[in-house]
């Protein structure tokens, strides 16, 4: 056990924290859900920071925890999945990807120039260009689509299963865990400032300890985030992404209590970060189906029937 | 970043397991009738003497007491293990945590020889009279007095919630020797003192665990002070650092609820409910078990840890709450006679947010300290 950084993660990610701060800016005028900056893909690309995970010395611990700094921007771009799932996958290269369950909406799917379909115990891949998608309006803070013809699908080895599994559990809690970080820092700025009964908000008992709770939270959904990137193990992602799904939908309530009707207003940015966490809330079926996996996986034996 | 045990910690771990599986008794289990019940006492006693001829009660002590200079890795592998085990080194993990090392450092050449040998022997069990009936978390409240006179000091008052006073041989004892915090000193009293009368507190914990400590006259000599008069609260901070890394109680708790789950599923009476509460709480402990980690990490890095600790001890308390919540949901059979160990974990389970400072001074703190809000007034 060493939890240091070693010199080549802390270098690969203070060069992705500098161009982060690059677009860590959001124009005045902008009153939407969906705050996309395709050239922030392009600042990934070109940096090299999408073959993190593919690199031997570097893998997929400093790529999640990549994907986690990108998610605490207030813009957003297919990220995640490029950066943990499709170094999995051959022929996708660096362009963006969107996981697609037939009948279903996604993130990205109107975007994406591939379309990872699931079904029920397999993966397959699809050029967006081949499967008629469209846009939908939506109040997730991600451009969501509908892909309609699915026919022409090529599904994927089983030998990939598992592990694309593991990895779109493992990208999606370390998206959950950044979104989750930002959503607090911008609820203690306010309550830090926003002063009721001659007081600071954040001085009162009443919100310190659910917001020193969900800062528990927050962290212990980081450790085990890290711990599944750093083994790549079906029951570890699947109990990273149980518990950060499980604290992502109690942090949405406490952030916008506390918040109060300013949390309300597509001027403040909360929205851009809760409104993303409720996509993924339900993303590889929602807290009930990780549970069922990590009882499978992380109890020996035990079967759900 | 390395998320894996190298060969030393496997081999150690190794070790310890099997010297459990081999010292503990079959009947254990249904032995512990409480932290601080006679039964377990004795036990302890003499299984701890047996860790200690084993080299494993004190790995982390210098040379010179018994150790081997482990680092702190070691020792909380250790502590794991035990707590996985049901804690059958009763009170004494005290002595091997912070007792002993704290007079290593703060106690005269007599102090040591006196005290630290039993405790590297495994034979000895203290106890720690802090709390009083007016103060509890907070500590600095406490008004049990000790004045100095010709031949030594006299002692007068009340320690409650005391921890093992019932079969203690020596108490680790805060008294007040002037006003504020810097008038507070640490003696080093033992139990047969003239003048001190211990009352049990029948208590939900178990046999023996929590009681009163009165101190009527109680008259000790100069040399029962550790360190200089007044230097309590410097040497509490030292306590703290020692204890930041708190106990693996979500090693215990883990246990517990995969042995539920097994029951559970054995008896086919796992259901949608159990199966996300069970999750939940795998998620408490394993989340528990990496921010302890994440402390001992910064020991061994020579790095003090600091208000990250806090969220390791909320979320432990976080952790026994979830597993003793879902063993009363799901398996409530096992606190009516079904399993010792369970209904063990179960008393115990209510100690994480109370013993050591309640769970909100942890809140408090993360609030404070990590993410930087303004103070309450006070």
């Amino acid at each position: 056990m060493d939890f240091r950084l070693t010199d080549d993660q802390r270098q690969i990610l203070d060069a992705l924290d500098k161009l982060a701060d690059t677009f860590d800016d959001i124009a005045n005028d902008f009153h939407g859900f969906a705050l996309v900056r395709p050239d922030l893909r392009e600042a990934l690309a070109e940096g090299g920071f999408f073959d993190i995970a593919g690199f031997e010395e570097l893998g997929p611990l400093p790529a999640s925890m990549a994907v986690e700094r990108i998610a605490q921007l207030p813009c957003t771009a297919e990220v995640a999945l490029s950066m943990l799932v499709s170094p999995l996958i051959a022929d996708v290269g660096y362009d963006p990807i969107a996981l697609v369950r037939p009948g279903q909406a996604g993130r990205f799917v109107d975007s994406a120039k591939w379309l990872l379909v699931v079904d029920a115990t397999r993966y397959g891949l699809i050029e967006a260009a081949v499967a008629d998608v469209t846009s939908v309006e939506s109040i997730y803070a991600y451009p969501m689509g509908r892909a309609k013809d699915l026919a022409q699908v090529t599904w994927l080895e089983d030998s990939l299963t598992a592990r694309i599994d593991a990895r779109l559990k493992l990208a999606i809690a370390a998206e959950l865990v950044g979104l989750m970080a930002a959503a607090q820092a911008a609820t203690i700025e306010h309550i830090s400032v926003r002063k009721q009964f001659g007081r600071e908000l954040g001085t009162f008992q009443a919100l310190r300890h659910r917001m020193a709770e969900c800062r528990v939270q927050i962290g212990g959904a980081r450790w085990l985030m890290l711990k599944a990137a750093a083994t790549g193990d079906p029951g570890d992602a699947a109990l990273a992404l149980f518990h950060a799904q499980d604290a992502g939908t109690r942090l949405c309530y406490e952030v916008h209590q506390m918040m109060g009707a300013m949390g309300m207003t597509l001027e403040m940015s909360l929205h851009l970060w809760t409104y993303r966490i409720k996509a993924l809330l339900s993303d590889m079926g929602g807290r009930g189906v990780q549970a069922e996996a990590v009882l499978e996986q992380c109890f020996g034996g035990v079967n759900v029937v | 970043m390395e998320f894996y045990w190298d060969t030393e910690q496997t081999a150690f771990r190794d070790e310890v397991k099997a010297f459990i599986a081999t010292h503990l008794p079959e009947d254990w289990e249904s032995l512990a009738h409480g932290p601080g019940s006679r039964e377990q006492t004795d036990f302890s006693k003499t299984f701890c003497n047996q860790l200690a001829q084993a080299g494993l009660l004190v790995p982390h002590w210098p040379k010179a007491w018994g150790g081997r200079e482990a680092d702190p890795w070691t020792l909380f592998i250790l502590a794991e293990e035990m707590w996985m085990a049901g804690e059958p080194r009763g009170g004494q993990y005290m002595n091997v945590n912070w007792i002993g090392p704290t007079l290593m450092r703060y106690g005269t050449e007599a102090q040591q020889q006196r005290y630290i040998p039993p405790m590297a022997q495994g034979t000895t069990l203290w106890c720690q009279g802090f709390s009083e009936p007016e103060a509890g978390s907070d500590l600095a409240a406490l008004k049990t007095r000790a004045e100095l006179g010709a031949g030594g000091y006299v002692i007068n008052g009340q320690k409650i919630w005391t921890s093992y006073a019932g079969m203690a041989d020596n108490c680790f004892l805060l008294a007040r020797t002037g006003t504020g915090k810097s008038g507070i000193s640490i003696f080093l009293v033992p139990m047969d003192t003239p003048g001190i009368t211990v009352r049990e507190i029948p208590s939900i914990i178990g046999e023996g665990d929590i009681h009163e400590v009165f101190f009527d006259d109680v008259a000790v000599g100069e040399d029962c002070l550790l360190g200089d008069p007044g230097q309590a609260w410097e040497i509490i901070r030292h306590v703290l650092s020692l204890e930041r890394v708190g106990i693996p109680r979500f090693a215990m708790a883990a246990r517990v609820l995969e042995r539920t789950v097994k029951r559970l599923h054995d008896g086919g009476r796992l259901n949608a409910g159990a199966i996300e509460q069970a999750a939940r709480a795998k998620a408490a402990c394993e989340s528990a078990r990496w921010y302890s980690y994440s402390i001992v990490d910064q020991r061994r890095h020579g790095v003090t840890p600091g208000p990250e600790a806090s969220l390791a001890r909320f979320a432990t308390v976080t952790a026994e709450r979830l597993v003793a919540e879902f063993v009363v949901e799901h398996a409530g059979d096992a606190l009516a006679g079904g399993d010792p160990l369970v209904l063990s974990h179960h008393q115990r389970a209510i100690v994480a947010g109370i013993a050591s400072g309640a769970a909100e001074i942890q809140l408090n703190l993360i609030a404070t300290e990590l993410l930087k809000l303004p103070r309450e007034p006070r």
